[in-house]
């Protein structure tokens, strides 16, 4: 069931997963057209995302982002300061400007790393958590890791199982989603666009997400026609047969990244399933450091398994 | 009615399927053809062909099945006979060479128009390879109903391809006295289809695979047509004695079943199971996914000669099962067993570039056939009883299961 609608305001909006921001235009939405999707999310009763790009929006734009409830999510070099201090996610490209921004609690932080930046600047992202409560780290080039940088990426999260651990000591709730996510979660909470996400482009037309539109997808349909999304059972947890089998339930299993590396919405590529299976195992880990400290999370089990990629279970 | 115990016991499952696609060509233009894009220039090389086995047989962690059959197809496969020739040596000597598990478990296959079949290379060939080697000539039944569709590429008058075919027809059986042929029906041929099958019987072809074509090419009431044609071919089959020494795929007893959501639940086709190379060298999960099989879509390359296989592009083929890609009118369906499905017609027929939509364009004509199916079993079965040989039946004759591709 959708439930969220997103809507980029300009085609170079910032990118705050892992496709890069459109760098071929600046084109802003067109009024009317933002009209017409604010009014499809109020009929629709979907949660509204606006995507800022860097450059001030004009007044106009803003009167009209206005007439509905919306999260916020602008890029860290956005021009309208003022704007970034009401955002709800700041996104980040890389970690160089991250020890200068003026963090504020309770807001979410999204960080886009490529796996060697993300790797060099380990000590980084330690000195943020106690400045922050929420770090989302999304790795910009998954599909690209091999088997020495999942060792890598495995140490690295071994390393801030301590820190993170002392945040909790110091009753610091801190969310950092490659790490904490997996310990609250009871079931899969995945990106699930084309089911429950849908994002309206700068075009006016419908997109599965931001990178189907970037990357000149087909449409899937326009606030006037409506939705008309082909096979969107494809989209579903039900219809993906490595997913559905899966508890690496913190997973963006972005169909987005599928396609790219298996050409099916619905299948992840194997890299992205051992991504996320270390971060699982990274977080049970955790799960129990916490746990020394004292009961958290009583409920909560993440078992010990043996694999790293569903894939193999179900070849056997 | 015979089951086919060679084919199906061959190390069932263990087996890879490496198909060459040597050259795009063929002396025919079969009307119901899929491939649509056949073509005189894409010949494989040698040079691309020696590259395929040397990664094949060079990345056994790759192939660790017990066994391999190397398909052979085109096109017309024997029109490249003098490389078919090298590639087998080749293997061969490698097998030999690298003292490889297939060394003495392998086979070749070859699948031909027959036109070509007495030709000296080819006889030569068939000689070395003998005892390795199956070739299925395809023969669509009468003169009349092989003619309606399998006839000569060219302009002009239209030309029927029987005669150079049927004429090789004995050389072939004295060879390979236990092969089967293959028949394709689409609409045209509905009303030739009992005449035919038993017209491939007396020409000594005892095993008969028959399918209905995948796409989307049926008519209004073709279905009635089908099934009639079918409870006639059930008659003659039963009436005649032909079951006792022949076989037809059209009947089968596990056919028409409701299947379970779990214990069924598996994949119909073995695409991304199989391999096949075309003449760029690019690896494709079936040769249905290569460009000249494919009408709308792109193709699905999973790899090539220089570069390996993405294995990536393997996974949705390998997690594929049945329940995820088929409708809920097919996952509820009463008669669902033995329904058949081609995932690169699915994938090609698709709304979107998947293999996740099954296509059911033949929903009527697997409905028709089981209800021919289930009067041909319940007539033989009465027969048998009526002359008490139903233990005896059953004894010598395994419970016919559909073969999937």
């Amino acid at each position: 069931m959708l439930k969220y609608l997103i809507i980029p305001l300009a085609d170079d909006s910032v990118s705050f997963c892992h496709y890069e921001r459109g760098n071929k235009s600046d084109r802003l939405i067109d009024m009317e057209t933002l009209k017409n999707a604010i009014f499809w999310a109020m009929t629709e009763n979907l949660n509204v995302q606006f995507v800022y790009p860097d450059k001030e929006i004009p007044s106009a734009y803003k009167a009209i982002v206005e007439t509905i409830d919306h999260a916020k999510i602008v890029g860290s070099h956005c021009e309208d300061k003022v704007l970034t201090d009401e955002a709800d996610i700041v996104v980040f490209d890389g970690w160089n400007d991250l020890d200068t921004f003026k963090c504020q609690s309770g807001k979410s932080y999204v960080v886009r790393t490529d796996k060697a930046d993300l790797f060099d600047n380990a000590d980084v992202i330690k000195s943020l958590f106690p400045k922050l409560d929420r770090l989302v780290v999304v790795i910009t080039d998954i599909d690209k890791f091999q088997e020495s940088d999942f060792q890598k990426y495995e140490a690295l999260l071994n390393a801030m199982i301590p820190i993170i651990k002392e945040e909790y000591g110091k009753g610091h709730s801190l969310h950092f989603n490659l790490l904490t996510d997996r310990m609250f979660l009871d079931k899969m909470n995945n990106c699930n666009a084309g089911d429950e996400t849908i994002t309206l482009a700068p075009d006016g037309k419908f997109y599965i997400c931001p990178a189907f539109y970037l990357d000149g997808s087909k449409t899937v349909g326009d606030p006037v026609t409506g939705l008309d999304i082909k096979n969107r059972q494809l989209y579903r947890l039900d219809h993906a047969p490595i997913c559905r089998k899966c508890d690496a339930w913190q997973c963006r299993r972005c169909v987005w990244l599928n396609r790219k590396t298996t050409l099916e919405v619905n299948t992840p590529g194997h890299e992205q399933c051992v991504v996320a299976h270390i971060e699982r195992n990274a977080s049970r880990r955790l799960l129990d450091e916490i746990r020394t400290l004292g009961e958290f999370l009583p409920e909560k089990e993440i078992k010990e398994i043996d694999y790293l990629d569903p894939f193999e279970i179900i070849k056997q | 009615m015979l089951f086919k115990q060679s084919e199906s016991i061959w190390q069932a499952q263990q087996t890879k399927n490496i198909t060459f696609i040597v050259t795009k060509d063929c002396q025919l233009a079969c009307k119901y053809c899929y491939l649509v894009g056949k073509n005189s220039h894409e010949r494989m090389s040698w040079p691309i062909a020696k590259a395929s086995i040397d990664y094949i047989l060079s990345h056994s962690y790759e192939f660790p099945e017990k066994s391999v059959i190397w398909d052979f197809i085109g096109g017309e496969p024997f029109l490249e006979i003098d490389l078919i020739d090298k590639i087998c040596d080749y293997i061969k000597s490698e097998l030999y060479r690298l003292n490889h598990p297939w060394f003495d478990s392998y086979r070749f296959s070859i699948t031909t128009n027959g036109i070509n079949y007495n030709n000296d290379k080819v006889q030569n060939f068939i000689t070395k390879n003998l005892h390795h080697l199956s070739i299925t000539i395809t023969i669509d039944g009468t003169k009349k109903k092989h003619d309606l569709n399998r006839i000569w590429k060219g302009e002009g008058k239209e030309k029927g391809s029987y005669e150079d075919v049927v004429k090789n027809l004995p050389l072939w059986l004295s060879q390979f006295p236990d092969s089967s042929t293959k028949v394709t029906i689409s609409s045209d041929d509905i009303p030739y289809i009992c005449e035919s099958v038993l017209h491939i019987y007396s020409l000594g072809v005892k095993s008969v695979n028959i399918n209905v074509v995948f796409e989307n090419a049926w008519k209004h009431g073709d279905d009635k047509r089908f099934e009639k044609q079918l409870l006639r071919l059930a008659d003659e089959v039963i009436d005649r004695n032909y079951y006792k020494e022949y076989y037809c795929s059209f009947f089968a007893e596990s056919l028409g079943k409701p299947l379970d959501l779990e214990k069924d639940n598996q994949n119909w086709c073995g695409a991304g199971k199989m391999m096949s190379i075309d003449a760029a060298g690019n690896f494709y999960p079936c040769t249905r996914f290569a460009a000249y099989s494919l009408r709308e879509k792109k193709p699905i390359i999973i790899g090539n000669v220089n570069d390996g296989i993405d294995s990536n592009k393997l996974r949705p083929f390998l997690t594929l099962d049945r329940t995820t890609q088929s409708p809920q009118k097919c996952i509820d369906c009463e008669v669902a067993s033995g329904c058949a499905w081609c995932q690169g017609e699915n994938y090609d027929a698709a709304d979107t570039d998947t293999i996740y939509q099954r296509s059911t364009a033949i929903c009527k004509m697997h409905k028709a056939r089981v209800r021919a199916n289930n009067y041909y079993w319940n007539k033989l079965f009465r027969k048998l009883e009526l002359e008490g040989r139903r233990e005896e039946y059953n004894a010598t004759h395994k419970k016919q299961t559909e073969k999937p591709c």
